[in-house]
């Protein structure tokens, strides 16, 4: 049990000290810039102004806003303590509603998108990488090389193509939104219909660009397994190949765990611009439109919950890893 | 050093990225000798231009030409006038003058207009259908019908308000594109600011491989420095990078880019700063991997040796340490390219991408494509190439690593 | 003369390179083994000992393939068997293998318990839980193993105690021939003292009827085992008692090899250490003479080009050479 303690003692104190440093970088990084994001902002809202005491007027208004009148200590203190508040501001573009409700609504759809749509591709990756390996041969010359050119189509690529092909040629599913635009969201049976339709070509691209580089990895770690000393002494005990193929797969398929960990974050990067190609009212098209109306405090706390998300995520996926490989506990024995 | 490189080159993988990668390369040199001019120059005055090659109908008025006699000229010049919207409305007309026409193909340009002379009439004003909807029947009718009898269009040039007749077209006259003064051949048809794609693409790809260049020499430069401290030094100094290097591991860095780009704004955001700033958020692969690298070379026995012999920490590093790593650098440094290209095109999706009046990214033009919905219009010549060349680079450098990977660490080979 | 329990006769098996090409590794084997005996095989690295430890099992899977030749358990033959039926009634409970590197020998996901229940189902599906782990538990208790081992993952061992734990699952069935391949060689001297005296309580517990020994090391054989035989080049050159083996060996590899010994005795400080020259012949195409000639400095045309006749080494001593004893004796005096 000491291995475990240790194990979960340290990624705790990891995920608290990553957070920190996440929210002090997204504080930070905005204001050690050259340029002044309200004197910006106010430039755009006040252009066409000629009366410069109201230009100044403008100006002071955001800068209270943003509380940048302040000193830099005392401005992340206040940053901090809204933020614990749930309060991170108010938003420009949609001005005066809150920074939260915006974030609010957007981040169920996007979990709901790409977590399963990621679990789904890493799952299938899996599978097909373990079959690749265990097979060899035809089916292995044809998927290898279909998985590798998959693996580097950028993830909005494989959206455009999805929709171009399904939604705008075969007509077959809804181009754009995440409900049909003529509905309110609630629990009737055809707005669920509506919300499904909508769902399969972004949950499909996304599925899609992370199936070929999980299979990758896959194929690799499997071939490594199956030559394994372990595989040949089961087998000269007289153990079923199907069991061992059991081991193997178990045994190569554990450090994907780490391999998603990792990479969650280039991945949930990937798909929330296909998100944009979709106009999926999730954090990605919420940062796209936050940008593009240059909604500075809409684009600073969508990326503190995407960070905050994908430490989440790495974190639980930690956490799972610790308890299903046994190799870890006896790693930190050793160490 | 030879024979590692013969080696590398004996790996199928690593020689098709390589030709691959090569090829592109090649293209984008040669291609502006045979097409020079500003990439970004406005040729167009309308939206997305199909691909084709485009002949000046005025200097094809002006040629010379030759009579060829084709039996099917007139069915396919009606074929082409006759939209799918024309074809329904006919149906449409049938439909109202209650005449069966289930055994008709709308497709079957023949049979369709057979039907139409025999039914169709000016005169006939059916019940509650509009003047516009008649008039729209009666041009439908005129042009039609033109197409069919007339042999040669008139061509007019006012002269003090009267018109002269100057020549006539037969429906047999044919140029010879040669012939013709102006002709323009848009592989790729235009953008939705009428720019040749094809000629902004080359360029696109060159400015996109630059800036995936320096944000992997900037990565790669980063990284080897602090793994190369972490490493050799090690004590506190690792811990401290190591610190560093763990915490952006997981912070994710294309949030880090999100925030800088926004932070530096439009006006400094040039092709390199946005090279730097992704070469400044994608270093701790190369920091992790050459630091576990120079840990494990750290007690070797030749470098004992030079430590021994009183060589400086410097010459230490460049000869006993750096050539033993460099495979591992040198990979590295390919995904950063890579996942460089790609980053810059992720960015500039978001409306983050480099400020651009000389230079344009693949990035940017896939940007300007979904701006103007070439993915909704139709217009496919505006953003797939785009994702084909995005793909084909990062495959080929993919496939570079992977065959180099496969030279450098035996045990992965199959 | 007791029972033999393991007769192998002119056993013959080679493997197919990834460039299709044959390596023929044990080249016409013939050996007995008695009941309670245990024979040792030496031989320089890639001499074939390791792959005749590997063909003795009568499960071939690629690349190593059987071509001809017969190996008698107990009076049954096992070659031609389907690999099926070997599986299940062989494997394990009539020869069991310990592999050479049993560092990797374990699944190292898999606990140590959950393996012996797959090995003994493997042969016996309908084997209840309980009595597996029983079974397991006097077994480990008799041989000295500490019975906590059962419920640890194999990750968890020590490299001394994961070799034991190898040994005790290999012999868990009580297989009459055990073949051991270099069981000790990666271990410290102490973890080296324990293996070897668990391998003398399988033979003196008759938990095995016979045992053959693999290793590169001749000073361990002549403490372990009863008989010595020696490989070259995919054949065995000669077979004695151990000490004959040591203090007489006839045949000049086995004399050579002898010589290349260090032994920390006294008196022995000083004596020349003479190494065989040469390396030895290219398994693709084996020569057509003695095998050794090309090493052998008493070799004469007849020998290059005419093979050796066959000599059997069923009892006591044998040899395969042209020259005759006295010939071999009266030239090593002289050196």
């Amino acid at each position: 049990m000491k291995g475990y303690r240790k194990y979960f003692g340290k990624k705790i104190l990891w995920f608290f000290i990553t957070l920190i440093a996440a929210v002090i970088l997204n504080f930070v990084l905005p204001r050690m810039m050259p340029a002044d994001p309200v004197s910006a902002i106010t430039g755009k809202m006040a252009s066409g102004m000629t009366d410069a005491s109201a230009v100044q007027e403008i100006y002071k208004r955001y800068e209270a806003e943003f509380g940048t009148n302040k000193s830099l200590p005392e401005q992340f203190f206040i940053f901090v303590k809204n933020m614990l508040h749930g309060d991170l501001g108010t938003s420009f573009s949609q001005y005066p509603r809150k920074v939260s409700d915006i974030i609010s609504s957007a981040i169920i759809w996007t979990i709901c998108l790409q977590l399963p749509a990621i679990l789904v591709g890493w799952l299938l990756g899996n599978i097909l990488g373990a079959l690749a390996a265990y097979i060899r041969k035809g089916f292995d010359k044809v998927l290898l090389p279909v998985a590798v050119f998959l693996s580097n189509v950028p993830a909005f690529g494989m959206a455009v193509t999805l929709l171009v092909i399904f939604a705008v040629n075969l007509k077959v599913a809804p181009i754009a939104g995440g409900y049909s635009f003529d509905m309110i969201p609630n629990f009737s049976w055809s707005f669920i219909k509506s919300v499904i339709s909508h769902y399969q070509l972004p949950f499909w691209s996304i599925v899609l660009v992370s199936i070929g580089g999980q299979a990758i990895g896959m194929r690799s770690m499997s071939i490594y397994e199956l030559n394994a000393d372990y595989v040949k002494y089961a087998r000269f005990l007289g153990i079923k190949d199907r069991k061992i193929v059991g081991y193997v797969f178990r045994n190569a398929m554990l450090p994907q765990v780490t391999g998603l960990a990792l990479s969650i974050g280039t991945m949930i990067g990937g798909a929330l611009v296909a998100e944009i190609i979709f106009s999926y009212p999730g954090l990605g098209s919420t940062m796209y439109s936050a940008v593009t109306a240059a909604d500075y405090p809409l684009i600073s706390a969508t990326t503190l919950i995407i960070t905050i998300m994908v430490l989440v995520v790495t974190f639980v996926l930690d956490i799972i890893y610790g308890f299903i490989d046994p190799r870890v506990k006896a790693a930190q024995f050793d160490a | 050093m030879k024979n590692t490189l013969r080696q590398v080159f004996h790996s199928s993988k690593f020689l098709v990225g390589f030709i691959l990668f090569v090829l592109i390369l090649l293209t984008i040199w040669i291609y502006p000798f045979l097409n020079p001019g500003n990439p970004l120059e406005m040729i167009g005055v309308g939206t997305f231009a199909k691909p084709g090659t485009y002949v000046s109908v005025y200097d094809a008025l002006n040629t010379g030409t030759e009579t060829l006699r084709l039996p099917d000229a007139d069915d396919k010049r009606v074929d082409q006038l006759l939209s799918d919207a024309d074809r329904v409305s006919m149906l449409e007309w049938f439909d109202i003058m209650e005449i069966d026409v289930s055994d008709l193909d709308a497709t079957d340009t023949e049979a369709l207009l057979d039907l139409w002379f025999e039914h169709y009439d000016q005169s006939i004003k059916p019940k509650g259908m509009t003047q516009a909807k008649r008039n729209f029947y009666k041009r439908l009718d005129n042009s039609v019908r033109q197409i069919r009898s007339a042999d040669t269009l008139k061509i007019m040039h006012p002269e003090e308000g009267e018109l002269v007749e100057r020549g006539s077209i037969n429906k047999t006259d044919y140029v010879n594109v040669g012939d013709v003064a102006n002709v323009k051949l848009l592989p790729l048809g235009t953008d939705n600011f009428g720019r040749d794609v094809l000629k902004e693409m080359v360029s696109a790809t060159g400015t996109s491989i630059v800036i995936g260049l320096i944000a992997g020499i900037v990565a790669t430069l980063i990284g080897l420095t602090l793994g190369l401290l972490a490493g050799y030094v090690g004590g506190w100094v690792d811990d401290i990078i190591m610190f560093i290097t763990n915490i952006f591991t997981v912070i994710p860095g294309f949030v880090l880019l999100i925030l800088i780009s926004y932070s530096i704004g439009q006006e400094q955001r040039g092709a390199s700063v946005v090279a730097i700033v992704i070469g400044l958020t994608s270093w701790t692969w190369t920091t992790r991997s050459v630091r576990s690298q120079v840990i494990s070379l750290r007690n070797r026995d030749h470098v004992n040796l030079s430590k021994l012999s009183g060589h400086s920490l410097v010459r230490i590093v460049a000869t006993d340490i750096l050539p033993y790593i460099a495979s591992y650098v040198v990979m590295a440094f390919i995904l950063q390219v890579s996942s460089g290209i790609l980053a810059e095109a992720q960015l500039s999706l978001l409306g983050l991408g480099p400020k651009t009046t000389v230079t344009p990214t693949l990035g940017l033009m896939m940007n300007w494509a979904m701006l103007y919905s070439a993915h909704t219009n139709g217009s496919w010549w505006a953003y797939f190439p785009v994702i084909l060349t995005i793909t084909l680079i990062s495959f080929s450098l993919n496939l570079m690593n992977t065959g180099l990977d496969q030279v450098f660490n035996p045990t992965l080979r199959d | 003369m007791g029972k033999v329990i393991l007769e192998v006769h002119d056993l013959k098996t080679k493997y197919v390179t990834r460039f299709r090409e044959d390596v023929y590794a044990v080249d016409g084997v013939s050996f007995k083994i008695e009941e309670g005996k245990s024979l040792g095989v030496a031989g320089e690295s890639g001499c074939g000992k390791s792959t005749l430890a590997l063909s003795m099992m009568g499960y071939y899977f690629p690349p190593l393939h059987y071509i001809s030749g017969d190996i008698i358990i107990d009076g049954k033959n096992i070659s031609g068997l389907d690999p099926d039926v070997v599986r299940k009634t062989i494997l394990g409970t009539e020869i069991a293998y310990i592999p050479q590197a049993a560092m990797n020998a374990l699944n190292p996901t898999q606990k140590i318990i959950r393996f012996v229940e797959d090995v003994i189902r493997a042969h016996n599906p309908k084997a209840d839980k309980k009595e597996i782990r029983e079974r397991a538990q006097t077994r480990f208790a008799e041989l000295g193993l500490p019975k906590e081992v059962l419920d640890k993952h194999a990750v968890e061992l020590s490299g001394g105690m994961k070799q034991r734990t190898v040994i005790a699952v290999s012999t868990i069935l009580s297989p009459k021939v055990l073949i051991a391949d270099e069981p000790s060689s990666a271990l410290d001297v102490t973890s080296q003292k324990m293996v070897i005296k668990m391998m003398r309580e399988l033979m003196e517990k008759g938990y095995i009827k016979s045992m053959l020994f693999i290793t590169h090391e001749l000073p361990l054989l002549y403490n372990v085992t009863d008989d010595i035989m020696v490989m070259y080049a995919g054949q065995i050159v000669e077979r004695g008692s151990a000490r004959e083996m040591v203090f007489d060996p006839i045949h000049p590899y086995s004399h050579g090899l002898m010589g290349s010994i260090l032994v920390p005795e006294e008196g022995t400080r000083g004596t020349t250490l003479t190494a065989i020259p040469g390396t030895p012949p290219n398994l693709k195409k084996p020569p057509q003479g003695c095998r050794f000639a090309e090493r052998c400095r008493y070799a004469t045309d007849e020998c290059r080009y005419h093979s050796v006749p066959e000599k059997q080494f069923d009892e006591g001593r044998g040899y395969c050479c042209r020259l005759s004893v006295d010939q071999l004796r009266e030239a090593y005096k002289n050196e």
